[in-house]
């Protein structure tokens, strides 16, 4: 997992700043376009203005090359967008197998350099360097981070920004001023390092916008807005009861100590991640019956677009749907369903989901907890099993994903990202809230 | 209903019918066994609503009737009897069982819950040598789909035509097909999709010496030899046009020791990805190179010697897949054909000496790295 998650109102964070630690961040820069040019030396690796993403009329961006950028062109814009902006570039497909080839191979080198390891998604990674010191004689971290930055370049061909910090945040955030165009003074631009050096967080957070740190979604940062808090020095001048009033004190807790440029979350290697699901735990048990099924499906929905959006983020696509019954006397069932091919779209996680919640709640008992998971994660991207039986025969493979639903859920998940959680949903999950809401209100009344 | 039965009789009966029974139901009735009694013995019948199964067996019958009773504690019980004469008798919905000092009593149900099985004319069905049929279904049934997205593909095409008995089934991945000449005694020409669950309890019911009746009733297919008879509904749908698919212009093709492209396509698949099993085989001259590399596992080498002379080619392949039809097609030495990369390899069997060539063939598609 990257950076925690402000905790919701009411929890509480005891975090000691970090100290004596050395991490940094290694982050891809442009992964998708790198990787599609030494994919394709002669044509996409000629082209300065490049496009990864996809080609067909309703495509959005993956990935752009810096020169297209500079364009205004970002990632999640629909392709034919982009091209009005930046008529001549070029547009090629995500190499997706190659980009998890080339992943696994930045990681493999960086496990010959670094104690622990953590992949945080396809092109970004932790490592902790923490008591290595004696054995790096006498290299500072930023030494250590340019000389790793140039193995991996050797060994696998891919250019990386380096951020280097005590903490996961600080290092993380500092890889951003490491990426070639940064702009903001002081940028390392130029080596492909940036470390902010032990003791000096709070001065290097103190630079930023309250947006800018990790957890910090639009909303809050709106509401924070609104009262006038932008930068990071904003913030910390606010009284901190003032701050707990507004946003919860826990919240409050974990802004101030991010703001401060304290994290002591920790790079775990470990096992790779196996699974990832969602569930809901009801206070009032739902009953068998059609109006219980509807609300039960509507909710499996919303737990499945959580599911896609994290499964999405990692890079992930996954073979196996499970979704879990909890019956009113606690008794738990399962269903679970392995798909030909892995998938990635909510529309896909669903429609497998909502088949076996169907045969569960077939049963006819009241639910008091729904969930579903995911798991088999594609290990091998990229293989494609080829099907004898043409596309408009009978028989024909039945896809449970098309590309469109693909395309969807990023656009989706790009426009939450700068917009919201709440910016795009589907009509049924803003249905069954309002629902909810006016039982509540009723409810309340009563 | 009153009849005494031989406890082999019994026991015989009751395990081929109680395999039709289904192991989970929600129609309790499915769970027994109908008995009736007819002319010189008794019929038992189970059915689990897509695949019945009937059997007439002797007895001597006192008293005439119907009754159902549980398949698979009936079967139990015969099992352990001693080897004496069985008395079965019911009274009103429960069945009484008596053999030696041993006796048994079991609440059955009313045969009139029992589904009817469909009826078909058998008078107007044609027969198969039970030794075709077997041979046809051991061939093809192995390649039916699992997958409920697909659902013609979840049978057995069986068509005849031309003269002769054709079985197809086919996963979309790998397909196997198998033409049998019918004999002059088939004049017709139909097709249908058959669960492979029927076929398989016509495989345990009935024996290469057997000439089988085959009839067709509307949406149904009855089977019968002997003192046996099978239904089962038919999947509808069309069957993909599989000629279509099966390639003309193979243009290379390679004689391989079946053991010994077997072996080695098991050693090196114990490294390849549990999900996608890829192997990568490699034609040169004279040589098959095995090659896997799976990120986070390892990798594996291997090298077999084949009569092969055509162009330098590799195709990637689901080991499984190319094991499960190297198995089937049985003879010692197999041919396999191919054009290029992407397109469907052809394994066939080769006949030696004297051997009868069969008309067998399956098909595999390869795997393919997309990007």
């Amino acid at each position: 997992m990257p950076l925690s998650k402000p905790p919701s109102p009411g929890g509480r964070s005891n975090q000691a700043p970090s100290a004596g630690r050395s991490i940094l961040l290694l982050d891809c820069d442009a992964f998708f376009v790198q990787v599609a040019r030494r994919e394709d030396p002669d044509g996409a690796g000629r082209a300065e203005r490049l496009l990864v993403g996809g080609s067909s009329g309703r495509g959005v961006v993956t990935s752009a090359s810096y020169a297209v950028r500079a364009f205004g062109v970002r990632s999640g814009m629909p392709v034919a967008e982009a091209l009005r902006l930046c008529p001549d570039a070029l547009v090629v497909p995500v190499p997706r197998g190659a980009c998890v080839e080339r992943s696994r191979a930045i990681r493999a080198e960086l496990e010959t350099l670094a104690p622990v390891v953590q992949a945080a998604s396809i092109d970004e990674f932790y490592l902790d360097l923490t008591g290595t010191g004696r054995l790096f004689a006498g290299e500072s971290l930023a030494q250590t981070a340019a000389r790793i930055r140039g193995r991996v370049h050797e060994a696998t061909g891919i250019l990386v920004s380096v951020g280097g910090a005590t903490n996961r945040l600080v290092a993380k955030l500092a890889a951003g001023f490491a990426k070639p165009h940064a702009t903001r003074a002081g940028g390392g631009g130029e080596t492909g390092v940036f470390v902010v050096p032990p003791g000096r967080e709070a001065d290097f957070m103190a630079s930023l916008a309250v947006a800018d740190i990790p957890g910090v979604g639009p909303a809050l940062a709106g509401e924070l807005e609104q009262r006038g808090i932008v930068t990071v020095p904003d913030l910390l001048a606010v009284e901190p009861e003032w701050l707990a009033r507004w946003v919860g004190e826990g919240r409050a807790d974990w802004l101030r100590e991010r703001a401060l440029g304290r994290d002591d979350s920790e790079v775990t290697a470990g096992e790779a991640r196996k699974s990832i699901s969602a569930e809901r735990t009801y206070g009032t048990d739902v009953p068998p019956g059609p109006a219980g099924n509807a609300e039960l499906e509507g909710r499996l929905l919303e737990l499945s677009m959580s599911v896609g959006a994290t499964l999405r983020e990692k890079g992930f696509r996954a073979r196996t749907i499970t979704v879990k019954l909890r019956d009113a006397d606690f008794s738990t069932r399962q269903r679970s369903h392995t798909l030909p091919e892995a998938v990635e779209s909510d529309r896909a996680v669903y429609e497998v989901g909502r088949a076996m919640l169907r045969d569960l709640r077939a049963r006819g008992r009241a639910t008091r907890l729904l969930g579903i998971g995911v798991a088999g994660f594609e290990d091998e991207a990229g293989v494609e099993q080829l099907d004898l039986i043409g596309p408009d025969e009978p028989g024909a493979p039945v896809r449970a994903e098309s590309d469109r639903d693909r395309t969807l859920s990023r656009v989706a998940d790009q426009v939450r990202a700068r917009f919201g959680d709440d910016a795009i949903r589907p009509g049924r999950v803003m249905e069954g809230r309002a629902e909810r809401d006016s039982r509540r209100r009723e409810s309340d009344e009563s | 209903m009153n009849f005494s039965i031989t406890r082999q009789n019994l026991h015989q009966g009751l395990a081929s019918v109680s395999a039709s029974i289904p192991s989970k139901t929600t129609l309790p009735v499915l769970s027994n066994i109908l008995f009736e009694t007819s002319g010189d013995g008794i019929r038992m019948s189970g059915t689990d609503l897509d695949v019945g199964v009937r059997l007439q067996v002797p007895a001597e019958v006192k008293e005439g009737g119907a009754l159902t009773a549980p398949g698979k504690k009936l079967q139990e019980i015969a099992k352990e009897l001693p080897d004496e004469m069985v008395v079965i008798e019911t009274r009103g919905d429960q069945i009484e069982m008596r053999c030696g000092r041993s006796r048994f009593k079991l609440n059955g149900l009313p045969s009139e819950d029992f589904p009817q099985l469909p009826q078909v004319d058998f008078d107007g069905g044609w027969t198969a040598d039970g030794k075709d049929l077997l041979s046809l279904i051991r061939h093809t049934s192995f390649a039916v789909s699992t997958e409920e997205s697909r659902p013609v593909l979840n049978g057995v095409l069986w068509e005849l035509r031309d003269g002769e008995m054709r079985m197809v089934a086919t996963n979309g991945h790998r397909l196997a097909r198998m033409r049998i000449p019918a004999g002059p005694s088939l004049e017709t020409t139909t097709q249908f999709i058959v669960p492979p669950a029927a076929l398989q309890q016509v495989q345990r019911l009935f024996r290469d010496e057997d000439q089988v009746t085959v009839a067709r009733e509307q949406n149904h297919l009855g089977f019968r030899a002997g003192n046996a008879e099978v239904y089962t509904r038919l999947i509808e749908g069309t069957y993909p046009n599989y000629e279509q698919v099966i390639p003309k212009d193979n243009d290379k093709s390679a004689l391989i020791q079946r053991k010994v492209l077997e072996s080695a396509v098991r050693r090196v698949a114990a490294v390849a990805s549990d999900q996608t099993h890829r192997i990568r085989l490699e034609f040169t001259s004279g040589r098959v190179i095995l090659n896997v590399l799976t990120p986070d596992l390892g990798e594996a080498h291997d090298e077999i010697e084949v009569g092969y002379d055509g162009e330098p080619i590799t195709i990637g392949f689901n080991a499984n897949y190319l094991l499960e039809v190297l198995r089937y097609v049985g003879t010692d030495e197999v041919k396999m054909s191919f054009k290029a990369p992407e397109r469907a390899a052809v394994v066939e069997p080769v006949a030696v000496g004297d051997a009868e060539p069969m008309d067998y063939l399956c098909l595999v598609m390869p795997l393919r790295l997309v990007d």
